[in-house]
């Protein structure tokens, strides 16, 4: 519990200057489309999600200024709704069962493979940008346990060590 | 009103009272950990739940959000409630560290009394703990998020109070914690009201924690030394230490206060502080006995006044001395001295804005408290920055423009936190505040807007005020000065049409000497639209220091006397000569500016400044230290050794609003008690000062015990004042016109009436307005909110926040002159005095101006500033 705590608590670094200036200029669009009131933030931030992948610092804080709305508001948003993110996500989200009927039926050794081989845990993303990894507490397909999906392809009755097979398919 | 019952108490309370207002006025505790009476009902503690019977039926609802209704019968303790807290209670320990013992809160911790008074000796489940780090990086304040019960006090007052929304909930669930955005250390206000608002240890005064607890520290309660709202402050002390400041909640400021207040106290406690008193000898400032000093600075006095007449000695005192010590200073100018010529900051600041309003309304003061501000619908900003000068009267803006929804018109030259607000903006040029406020007018007369009805019973001068304006029409105006022309329409409509509507003036030292001319406009705006008289109505002049009213009240002018009375004025001058018992010059003086133009000239040859720093602080500052230089004896009494003190023959040592006893006004004309902390007192008190120098000057009438027999006099021979007394003023003061000691004072000025029988409309004057060339940039004197000046330079805790001034400038001017963030910059006057600082950018500033703080000595800002000239204009290179 202590580890999850720590892993959870994990003092988030600072994204300044991964977005040159130019194409923050992007976000002018979204604000032009939103500005005024402050129930239009959470629209705007799916679209800046989706326009950047992620929402880092320098956006948060463009659309703070754009939007009239305190950056700790927007920041509180953001990190409240799982959907947003503010670090970088890879190409493909691998969703992990780690519900019961998986769990006993072999996803935690898939956890450990995927860490040993990936090289990334939970909430992370590979450094090739390919993967990033979730982990979930059901899928409702427990009759196919392990269950993990791909984007959104649903891969289930997983052998384990056929794991990284599956993952090769995603490039 | 509607009627109910509490707990089998029946009370009325007012139609839209909460159920919990109704029990406190019946006098039933109803426990919250959510509820503060300065935030809007949130509901989220969930322990303020009552049982109310109404039309039979009986239900259970959260009395801090449901509103009292005729007839409702509540019962605030039953068992099936006070199992339902204890809920509650255990819930919320389920994740609250027991570690007590440790915590600088116990002791004063909401929760810790609550699961006292409810006697919960074990939890019934597994306890949770948190882990989250302890934030200590920003300034004042520290995080320990373990401790939080998300009650979200400190984020409401953050949004809802002081407009600064800085701080936020993020994350979710059992990791929810109250931070800014990515975490970073909070870079606000520094008001500390989430520390202050905290019910238990989760934000805490960084000073606090692990200097005492807090039922050790003695508690003294006194008024706030820095700007004129009248902040009540608690000084929590411990070993004849200040340890921490804190405001009660049931004085005038609801217990809210700012940064200056809460954490700028440290300036009494600085190195700087004058101890001993020291005279020049063979031209150099050396230590001398308190005798010695005293004796070199009546003997001086008393040489120019033998040998050049009382007209050569000129005398500035300070908006910063108490009531008490004004009026002695007065009566000791104009009767030991012998002269007329006295006057107080700098003969600008807040004393223009009471010329400016008392031949309109009779009354040279605010007529309306600033309490009243919530409730306005309207509010005009005529050159108030409030953000900066008078944090807790933005505070009133906030919660009128937020949960009211009034609509704020911003007269100003630059952007301020204000005109983010709902309403409109009007961008005029320093020193042309008067001309929108003027052309508002104007189109109100046109448009048949004022109030028609009583405009002929109430005001005279209607015809010669509407013929001055021929020139102000909306369209002229805003071709000059640059707005859109609709913006003046809109504004006037609106503020002529609106219930109630304030005028805000605010004015220091710093701003521009227009104010006679703002406050001037602004007494007219109210008196046409009606806006005079009324609750939420009438006009706000707001001062820079904390007794600005009080030195006006006092006479510390050229012109006055105690209580308004004109010194040429035959009667009122005979008057206090038999008070007095002495012969008052006839004539008025001369003001600040003529004192020291004469000092230069050499007309006057002594100059006795008391808590005033004229060389940091007026305009023209090598005019000013030029007057210092060539004076030939000149006394400074001040708590610290400034610029001006340097100049100086005679220092002598005062003590500070800290050690002191006495009264300020406030701007409210609230009269309010200044009472000594315990710590060691340095120096004297600037009112045993004046009684020393007046013994050793041959006057043997000046034999006040102490400030409360000053008090006695002044309820005397000031009219407005004639009700105060020491023992009547109570916890929170009495506000002035006070008639007699059963009078608890009038918070609404010209209700009903004027006191000179009608209002005086004065007519605008020509219009012209400042404009600055192509390739200048306008200088704008800003105020931090940070410091005031005098005192916070000397403040450890306010430096620390804001240690060097910058200079403010939009993107558009820094990329037109290719310098960025950090670089140093060189500001040149037309007259070729120049400053250099380090540049920021900055959303309060427009195209064509930069925006310099203007409190820092070492960067001598007021050399590039003219006597009477509101525009600055000044060269900007990157240097």
């Amino acid at each position: 519990m202590q580890e999850r705590d720590a892993l959870l608590k994990k003092k988030v670094e600072s994204t300044v200057e991964v977005i040159p200036p130019e194409q923050l200029k992007a976000l002018d669009e979204i604000i032009d489309k939103y500005a005024g009131t402050t129930q239009n933030l959470i629209p705007a931030l799916k679209e800046a999600q989706e326009m950047f992948g992620y929402l880092p610092m320098e956006v948060q804080r463009k659309l703070s200024v754009g939007m009239n709305i305190p950056a700790p508001h927007i920041y509180g948003v953001v990190t409240f709704y799982s959907f947003f993110t503010i670090t970088p996500r890879g190409r493909h989200t691998i969703r992990l069962c780690l519900g019961t009927a998986c769990y006993v039926k072999g996803a935690k050794e898939m956890l450990e493979i995927i860490i040993r081989d990936v090289g990334i845990n939970v909430g992370e993303t590979s450094e090739d940008g390919r993967y990033t990894l979730e982990a979930v507490r059901c899928l409702g397909a427990c009759g196919l346990a392990p269950v993990m999906m791909i984007g959104e392809d649903t891969h289930g009755n997983i052998h384990p060590p056929k794991t990284i097979g599956i993952l090769d398919g995603y490039q | 009103m509607v009627t109910l019952t509490v707990d089998g108490v029946k009370v009325s309370v007012k139609k839209g009272s909460s159920i919990l207002e109704a029990a406190q006025a019946a006098g039933v505790r109803i426990p919250t950990l959510c509820h503060d009476k300065r935030l809007i009902p949130y509901g989220a503690c969930r322990l303020c739940i009552v049982e109310v019977t109404a039309r039979g039926k009986t239900r259970t609802m959260p009395a801090c959000f449901n509103p009292a209704r005729d007839g409702m019968e509540i019962a605030t303790s039953t068992p099936a409630l006070n199992s339902s807290r204890r809920t509650q209670l255990m819930l919320l320990l389920r994740s609250h560290p027991l570690l007590c013992p440790s915590c600088d809160a116990a002791g004063d911790c909401e929760l810790q009394n609550l699961v006292f008074e409810h006697q919960i000796p074990d939890l019934p489940f597994a306890r949770q703990s948190r882990y989250f780090h302890l934030d200590n990086d920003s300034n004042f304040i520290r995080f320990n998020m373990n401790l939080c019960i998300r009650c979200g006090m400190c984020v409401r007052i953050c949004e809802e109070v002081q407009g600064q929304s800085e701080i936020s909930f993020i994350n979710r669930g059992m990791n929810t914690e109250v931070s800014t955005d990515f975490m970073r250390p909070l870079d606000c206000e520094f008001c500390g009201q989430c520390a202050d608002i905290c019910p238990v240890g989760a934000i805490s005064s960084k000073w606090l924690v692990g200097t005492g607890r807090r039922f050790e520290l003695s508690h003294v309660k006194t008024t706030c030394s820095f700007c004129s709202l009248g902040c009540s402050l608690t000084l929590e002390e411990k070993d004849q230490q200040t340890v921490y400041v804190n405001s009660s909640h049931d004085g005038p400021n609801e217990g809210s206060l700012c940064v200056k207040g809460r954490y700028g106290w440290t300036y009494a406690y600085s190195d700087g502080r004058l101890e001993t008193p020291l005279v020049k000898k063979n031209g150099v400032l050396t230590e001398a006995s308190w005798e010695e000093a005293l004796d070199a600075a009546a003997n001086g006095f008393a040489r120019i006044k033998k040998s050049h007449g009382a007209q050569a000695i000129g005398a500035l005192g300070s908006a910063r001395l108490t009531n008490e010590e004004g009026y002695v200073f007065n009566r000791f100018v104009k009767s030991v001295l012998g002269t007329a010529n006295i006057d107080h900051g700098g003969g600008i600041s807040h004393l223009s804005l009471t010329e400016g309003i008392a031949p309109v309304l009779g009354y040279p003061a605010s007529t309306n408290s600033i309490r009243e501000i919530r409730n306005a619908r309207v509010i005009l900003l005529i050159g108030a920055d409030l953000t900066e000068t008078h944090p807790i009267a933005k505070n009133e803006i906030i919660m009128a423009t937020g949960r009211k929804r009034a609509r704020v018109i911003v007269i100003d030259s630059i952007k301020t936190k204000l005109t983010e607000r709902d309403g409109i903006f009007l961008k005029a040029p320093v020193g042309s505040e008067s001309i929108v406020v003027f052309s508002m007018i104007k189109t109100i007369m046109d448009e048949g807007l004022f109030d028609k009805a009583s405009i002929g019973n109430k005001a005279e001068g209607f015809e010669a005020l509407l013929e001055s304006l021929a020139d102000y029409t909306p369209e002229n105006v805003a071709s000059k000065l640059g707005i859109d022309v609709n913006s003046i329409r809109e504004a006037a409509r609106i503020f002529a049409q609106a219930p109630t509507a304030m005028i805000l003036l605010s004015e220091g030292l710093y701003r521009d000497s227009s104010g006679v001319e703002n406050a001037r406009a602004a007494a007219d705006l109210a008196v046409i639209t009606g806006h005079i008289g009324k609750e939420s109505c009438g006009i706000m002049a707001l001062g820079e220091k904390a007794n600005s009213q009080g030195a006006v009240d006092m006479g510390l002018t050229p012109q006055l006397l105690p209580g308004f009375a004109l010194l040429e004025d035959e009667a009122s001058r005979k008057k206090f000569d038999s008070l007095w018992k002495t012969k008052l010059p006839a004539t008025a003086g001369l003001n600040a500016r003529e004192i020291l133009a004469g000092a230069e000239t050499g007309a006057i040859k002594a100059l006795y400044v008391v808590a005033e720093n004229p060389v940091d602080d007026y305009p023209d500052r090598l005019q000013v230290e030029k007057a210092f230089k060539e004076a030939e004896f000149v006394v400074v009494q001040d708590i610290f050794f400034s610029s001006t003190a340097k100049l100086a023959d005679v220092v002598l040592p005062a003590c500070s609003a800290l050690e002191k006893n006495g009264t300020f006004t406030s701007a409210e004309r609230r009269v309010q008690t200044l009472r000594p902390s315990t710590k060691e007192k340095l120096g004297k008190s600037d009112l045993e000062l004046f009684e020393l120098l007046a013994k050793r000057m041959g006057s043997a009438q000046f034999t006040y015990s102490s400030p409360e027999a000053v008090m006695a006099e002044i309820s005397k021979c000031c009219d407005v004042y004639a009700g105060v007394s020491y023992d009547g003023l109570g916890a929170n003061g009495i506000i002035w016109p006070c008639k007699d000691s059963g009078d608890s004072g009038a918070s609404i000025l010209c209700q009903g009436g004027f006191p000179t029988g009608k209002a005086k409309l004065a007519p605008a004057g020509p219009l012209n307005a400042p404009v600055a060339k192509d390739g200048q940039f306008v200088l704008v004197q800003g105020v931090s909110k940070f410091h005031s000046g005098s005192m916070s330079m000397w403040s450890s805790s306010l430096i620390q926040v804001c240690p060097e001034p910058l200079a403010e400038m939009c993107t558009a001017d820094m990329n037109t002159l290719g310098v960025e963030e950090g670089n140093t910059i060189r500001l040149t006057s037309e007259t070729g005095e120049s400053v250099r600082l380090k540049v920021k950018w900055s959303r309060r500033s427009l195209p064509g101006e930069i925006i310099v703080p203007c409190h820092f000595p070492s960067l001598k800002l007021n050399s590039l500033v003219k006597w009477n000239e509101p525009l600055v204009k000044v060269k900007v290179e990157k240097a």
